[in-house]
């Protein structure tokens, strides 16, 4: 007892300190550490890596000229761009300047030209339409049919909607394609802020529309007559002409020549009298030739029962696929794939396709009908890589990519 | 039954008959003062002994008495003092009593553990008791703070004013599992089911005691006490009267921490007053002011999923942010399906650009949400009133009827935060209390006020100044200045944080002028008008009765019975229940006990217990209980107890139909099934769907939970009674656990599908868990009286659950251990004037689960401590005060506020 009376004062001092001592900080509250924010690259920017480039010094001053050399500098953002060689440029060039700047002739003039030359609007046309949003490794482009639609970074319309888009269509069926073009080594070059892959040629953006080629193509003349008898009585804008100038639109269009229409209308107009009563022969035939010898036939009050709109719209529509498909894109065994037909006959099945590839273009390509005999063949450019308005194969427009064919494709 | 009803009304009346006999002659009266301070002692018994005949001495000291012939001998006793035998031959002696002061510990009388009178020391089951002089002595800023401080309790704190405690485990902010009764009248608000033991109740300056039963003890006091009891008890004005005030003026954020510093008020009066010996009453009143405390757990939460966690991320980084104290963001939508998709079908060439976003996974987003402090009101506000009148019917029989009301403003944690705005509840009883029985009619009366729910206040707020969904949604917004910054090259969070600032365009600036009035135009409306109203005005109406047979059968064994009716009416006009404007939903229960105790040889008692309880929506229950105390020697006790405890499902359990944001909590009624035609369109588990199993519910009658619990203590006095010990060991077992289980049903209302995650209803029912868990634990207090009044006091305590299954959600919230040491001195120096007090607490850290959040908690340490001065001639003391001295920011649930240091001046006067 005497011993607790002597320490109460220290035990109050005790007690005090130790409390003090207890009495250390609370925690705060616990926190995760989360996966750090993705910093900013300290590797070269787009620009940076094309300039450093020497087979990329053209299409360097082409960006310089398009004045979009700071935005893919950005490195706060991701983009992927397309970008043709040097001898890619020289042949885009030489074309664009109407031959002024020869092949042979040295950089210094390439490189003059398109400072001194080449629109700014142009360069910024084709290098933006080159230039996608985000990194997109070619290990990301699907070679399915069809060809893989990606938005470049290309606004036609930004008054329209900030979220208008020129599309890309890359595949890496048989070989890697941006449409059309071959993409060639290096791909998957790596930026600080994107990807670049090098392509064949220069990839200009489509100007038109599907429309403005059948309109105004005068091999196509027919094709433009059977769409417009399809359309009549139809308001737009479900119309096929509606459909083939609009740009949301994605179409491949299968134009059967003149000619292929003449001998198919020939025929069928030849069987439509025969059956009507007329005799068979020679001096029938001649008749039904007379009647399909020219795009009027499709207006023409006598053969309505016999080219109702119905029937004409189902043909064409046979020719058309909701899908875009350059030929690079095609398969290389018969394939069926589904038409616009099948809007209305959900059950049909389509049309069969087929290409055949040389180095490294599509030499051959081919379409049956369910209703023909034998394949309807694709002309195949003269050349590779002949553009709108003079090309057979291929050609891009803003809602699409027409593909003229020798045979008129018979759904059954 | 109608033979036993009529009996007991022949009981009844002989009892009030007999006051007609209640006659005297001569007048003697007298002063009782301290023999040690002089102070005059108030709320002393001076009885006449061999009679029942007695009062109490008033706030001065003096007291009057009258007697039918002379000479008699006063029996002068008052805890903390010793008994005093003094003899009056003449009427005219003015008789002095110097009244000795009595430190010794152990000597306090509690009535809770077995309803009737007994040396706590002789308790035969754990109890602890705060008495009026511990809470005048401790350093807490609010009475109801001293709770925490005894051994075995935890406390969840959601605000300032809103604090929770419980024992052995299973707390939250509103704890269904822990009774809570002031003046005998169960102090949980019917309709929004927490108890308000510290908002509506009583004041600081009238509690006479509090009571804390641990551990399961619904034998005694119904269904409810699964883990334990806690009584508060008013002073009655017959012993303790006078005029007395208590003001304390105090200091919290002193470090601005949470926002600037700001003053704490809380001033007390109580008025007591004996008008004669057969009247008395009093009234009190308690006002509470200060800015509150707040929730500032700004960390992401995994919310929607039952078993939530704390996850990394910010707003700047997780475009699917939700902040645990930050409203509004529980909003989110998987914007691919929602929005982008759909642009993908109108935009074809943006399809497959849109397929890469993100990976082609979920892209979620939250919209953006508005901080605690910005929504919830910084005021804090608790006013209480109350008053009684007593009437003494005859010598035994005291009639009282008594009122007590409450207001307040503050913060409460349930399935969400709510801030509780003008919350209002109303207790009123009748009693009429005799030697030998007692009668209680009582009814609690409601009123939510302008209660919220914050999260889904600012979920429709989001919603009032820019819908989520149509075309110039907020979503939609976002979603195409997401993809357009995407298209542009920017990176996926830079496209996100541009997309947020362009759809948050407009969003209203908190604080603003604008942000006040449509807030306030939504927390004003009711839920069902897409508001965050909560209508509540449910009420409580309860009838018991209590007689004590001992009189009649003690030569067999002291018998005690009771019967109790409870009819709860819950009116929340669809905002709240599954009730109807018009139409509430009545729940009846009613119950009955019987006890026997019986000493079986000298040193051993017995006391049998049981308890039937029937509540109309579930089967009935009997509840035994059995103790045995061993007395080993004077003050030496060991005690063992069987005991059972359950408790219905809670009136929210049953009837609410809520939504919350991100589920709609609905009851486990047969109402719902309906309701909700399960019939028709089954329940999923939700959690599944989300792992892409689909597993049907069933939905199951649902059942109380009960526990049944054995308990072995020792109390004893040592070392020259210096020294009290209690220790005591128990283990449970819960069965029929009550928790939630989120649900899903088809949104479309045909087969449930994998998209039903996001499109379905989610329903989160009650269910009863198949499992059983255990818990067990110890705790252990040593009371130490030092020399010169120093007093030494530490306690220790742990609680654990076992046998928990695999992805069980217990909510079992304890910590594994706990200690509390205390020291201090009430009175030293010269003339003994000062006093001081420390108390420290030390909580381990553990796992909290709740419905609002789950997360780990670090371990706590809280020094409080008082210095005090007093004037014993008008019973007068200076406090200067601090809770939480070194302003160490603690929080004891996740989301829950973080409290810091108030520091205080108080002054009281006539505090006894």
């Amino acid at each position: 007892m005497k011993y607790i009376n002597k320490s109460t004062k220290t035990s109050f001092l005790l007690g005090l300190a130790a409390m003090l001592v207890f009495s250390s900080c609370n925690k705060d509250l616990e926190q995760f550490p989360g996966t750090p924010a993705a910093g900013i690259s300290t590797d070269p920017a787009l620009g940076d890596v094309i300039k450093a480039n020497a087979d990329d010094s053209l299409y360097y001053r082409m960006i310089v000229k398009s004045g979009l050399l700071a935005t893919i500098n950005n490195k706060t953002t991701t983009y992927t761009m397309f970008v043709p060689g040097n001898s890619a440029m020289r042949s885009f060039i030489t074309a664009a300047s109407g031959g002024l700047v020869p092949p042979g002739a040295p950089d210094a003039v390439f490189s003059g030209f398109i400072t001194a030359n080449l629109p700014a609007a142009s360069a910024a046309g084709i290098v933006s339409y080159n230039t996608c949003p985000q990194a997109l490794f070619s290990s990301s482009i699907p070679s399915t049919f069809p060809n893989f639609q990606y938005p470049s970074i290309l606004n036609p319309a930004p008054t329209l909607s900030a979220l208008l888009r020129l599309t890309t269509f890359p595949t890496t069926n048989n070989g890697a394609w941006l449409n059309n073009v071959p993409i060639v080594p290096a791909l998957n070059v790596v930026a600080g802020n994107g990807v670049i892959h090098h392509i064949a040629a220069v990839v200009t953006p489509p100007q038109r529309y599907l429309w403005d080629r059948i309109n105004t193509d005068a091999g196509l003349t027919y094709l433009k007559a059977a769409i417009i008898r399809a359309d009549s009585g139809t308001i737009a804008p479900g119309t096929l002409v509606g459909a083939l100038s609009n740009i949301g639109a994605n179409l491949t269009v299968f134009a059967p020549t003149d000619a292929a229409f003449q001998a198919t209308l020939t025929g069928a107009i030849y069987q439509g009298l025969v059956a009507a009563g007329y005799p068979a022969g020679a001096s029938t035939f001649a008749t039904a030739s007379a009647l399909a010898s020219s795009p009027t036939v499709f207006s023409n009050p006598l053969l309505y029962s016999v080219l109702t709109a119905r029937t004409v719209q189902g043909i064409v529509v046979y020719h058309v696929l909701g899908t875009r498909a350059f030929t690079n894109n095609f398969p290389t065994t018969a394939t069926l794939v589904k038409t616009l037909l099948n809007g209305g006959v959900p059950t049909h099945p389509g049309i069969s396709i087929k290409a055949t590839f040389g180095v490294p273009f599509v030499t051959a390509a081919t379409i049956k009908g369910l209703g023909n005999a034998t394949d309807a063949n694709v002309i195949i450019n003269a050349a590779p890589l002949i553009p709108d308005p003079s090309g057979t194969s291929d050609q891009h427009y803003l809602n699409g990519v027409l593909h003229k064919i020798d045979q008129v494709l018979l759904p059954q | 039954m109608r033979k036993v009803t009529s009996h007991l009304v022949a009981l009844l009346l002989a009892n009030l008959l007999t006051f007609t006999a209640f006659a005297q002659d001569v007048s003697i009266s007298g002063t009782v003062k301290n023999s040690n301070t002089k102070e005059a002692a108030g709320a002393v018994s001076v009885t006449i002994k061999g009679l029942s005949t007695g009062t109490f001495t008033d706030d001065k000291g003096n007291f009057k008495l009258t007697v039918k012939n002379l000479p008699v001998t006063l029996l002068i006793s008052s805890v903390g003092y010793e008994l005093q035998e003094i003899t009056v031959s003449t009427a005219s002696q003015h008789v002095d009593v110097a009244f000795k002061p009595n430190s010794a510990l152990g000597q306090e009388i509690v009535v809770s553990a077995s309803r009737v009178p007994q040396k706590i020391m002789e308790s035969p089951v754990s109890i602890e008791r705060i008495s009026a002089a511990a809470i005048r002595t401790s350093p807490v800023a609010n009475f109801y703070d001293v709770v925490t401080t005894l051994k075995g309790v935890d406390v969840t704190t959601s605000s300032l004013t809103f604090k929770t405690p419980t024992t052995r485990g299973f707390n939250g902010s509103g704890n269904t599992r822990f009774n809570q009764l002031v003046d005998g009248m169960d102090n949980q608000a019917p309709g929004l089911n927490f108890s308000v033991g510290a908002i509506i109740g009583l004041s600081e300056l009238d509690v006479d005691n509090i009571e804390l039963l641990s551990g399961a003890s619904s034998a005694l006091y119904g269904p409810g006490g699964m883990n334990g009891t806690l009584l508060m008890t008013s002073k009655n004005p017959f012993k303790y009267q006078g005029l007395s005030f208590l003001v304390k003026e105090g200091i919290m954020h002193t470090d601005k921490r949470q926002r600037d510093a700001s003053a704490y008020h809380n001033w007390n009066v109580r008025w007591g007053k004996k008008i004669s010996e057969k009247f008395a009453f009093k009234f009190n009143m308690e006002l509470i002011q200060a800015k509150d405390w707040q929730g500032t757990d700004y960390r992401n939460y995994g919310r929607s999923a039952t078993n939530g966690a704390v996850k990394a991320g910010t707003r700047e980084s997780d475009p699917n942010y939700d902040g645990i104290n930050v409203y509004g963001d529980e909003t989110s939508v998987e914007i691919r399906s929602a929005v982008l998709n759909a642009i993908g079908v109108s935009a074809p060439f943006l399809k497959n650009f849109i397929d890469t976003l993100n990976g082609g996974r979920a892209i979620n987003v939250s919209r953006t949400g508005y901080t605690e402090k910005e929504v919830t009101n910084p005021n804090t506000v608790n006013f209480k009133i109350a008053g009684s009148l007593h009437y003494k019917l005859s010598q035994n029989t005291e009639a009282v009827f008594a009122a007590y009301w409450g207001t307040g403003n503050t913060v409460y944690t349930g399935s969400q935060r709510y801030s509780l705005k003008d919350f209002k509840m109303g207790q009123y009883k009748l009693e009429l209390n005799n030697k030998n029985w007692s009668l209680r009619a009582y009814t609690t009366q409601e009123n939510a006020g302008e209660s919220y729910n914050t999260t889904v206040a600012t979920q429709y707020f989001n919603e009032s100044w820019k819908p989520s969904g149509g075309a110039t949604g907020w979503y939609a917004t976002y979603s195409q200045a997401y993809l357009g910054a995407r298209l542009n090259g920017l990176s996926d969070a830079a496209a996100h944080t541009a997309a947020r600032a362009a759809a948050d365009v407009g969003r209203p600036l908190a604080g603003s002028d604008r942000f006040k009035a449509a807030y306030d135009s939504i927390r004003k409306k009711p839920i069902k008008e897409q508001g965050a109203l909560l209508l509540d005005k449910s009420d409580l109406y309860s009838f018991e009765g209590n007689y004590n047979l001992t009189s009649i059968t003690h030569k067999i064994a002291d018998i005690l019975v009771g019967a109790n009716y409870k009819r709860y009416v819950l009116n929340s006009e669809g905002t709240l229940f599954a009730d109807e404007p018009g139409s509430p939903i009545g729940i009846n229960e009613y119950g009955a006990y019987v006890q026997a105790s019986r000493k079986l040889i000298d040193r051993i008692s017995l006391t049998l217990s049981g308890r039937y309880d029937k509540n109309q929506n579930f089967k009935g229950r009997f509840t035994p209980r059995a103790t045995v105390l061993v007395k080993l020697a004077n003050n030496n006790n060991i005690r063992l107890s069987y005991q059972t405890a359950y408790r219905f499902p809670s009136n929210q359990q049953q009837f609410i139909d809520l939504n919350v944001g991100s589920v709609r909590l609905i009851g486990g009624n047969q109402l719902f099934a309906t309701r909700y035609n399960f019939a028709g369109n089954p329940l999923y588990d939700f959690e599944e769907l989300r792992k892409g199993n689909i597993v049907a519910v069933n939905t199951a009658e649902l059942k109380p939970e009960s526990i049944s619990s054995f308990e072995a203590g020792y109390k004893g006095l040592l070392m020259n009674d210096k020294l009290l010990i209690d220790v005591y060991g128990y283990y449970g077992q819960y069965q029929d656990f009550l928790g939630r289980l989120v649900t899903v049903q088809s949104g479309s209302g045909v087969a449930i599908a994998l998209g039903d995650t996001s499109k379905g209803n989610r329903l989160s029912i009650p269910v009863n868990s198949a499992d059983k868990v255990k818990s067990y634990g110890f705790g252990a207090s040593f009371d130490l009286r030092l020399a010169k009044n120093f007093t030494l006091a530490v306690n220790a305590a742990s609680d654990v659950l076992k046998d928990v299954p695999t992805n069980f959600v217990a909510y079992f919230n304890a910590p594994k251990y706990k200690v509390n040491v205390a020291f201090g001195n009430s009175g030293f120096g010269k003339n003994k004037r000062l006093g001081f007090n420390m108390a420290y607490r030390w909580t381990q850290g553990f796992l909290y689960q709740g419905d609002f959040a789950t997360g780990n908690l670090p371990d706590v340490q809280t020094l409080d401590a008082q210095i005090s001065y007093k004037f014993p001639s008008s019973k007068s003391i200076f406090k200067l005060g601090a809770t939480n001295l070194f302003n160490q920011y603690y929080y004891n649930a996740i989301g829950n506020s973080q409290i810091g240091g108030l520091y205080y001046l108080s002054f009281g006067y006539n505090i006894y």
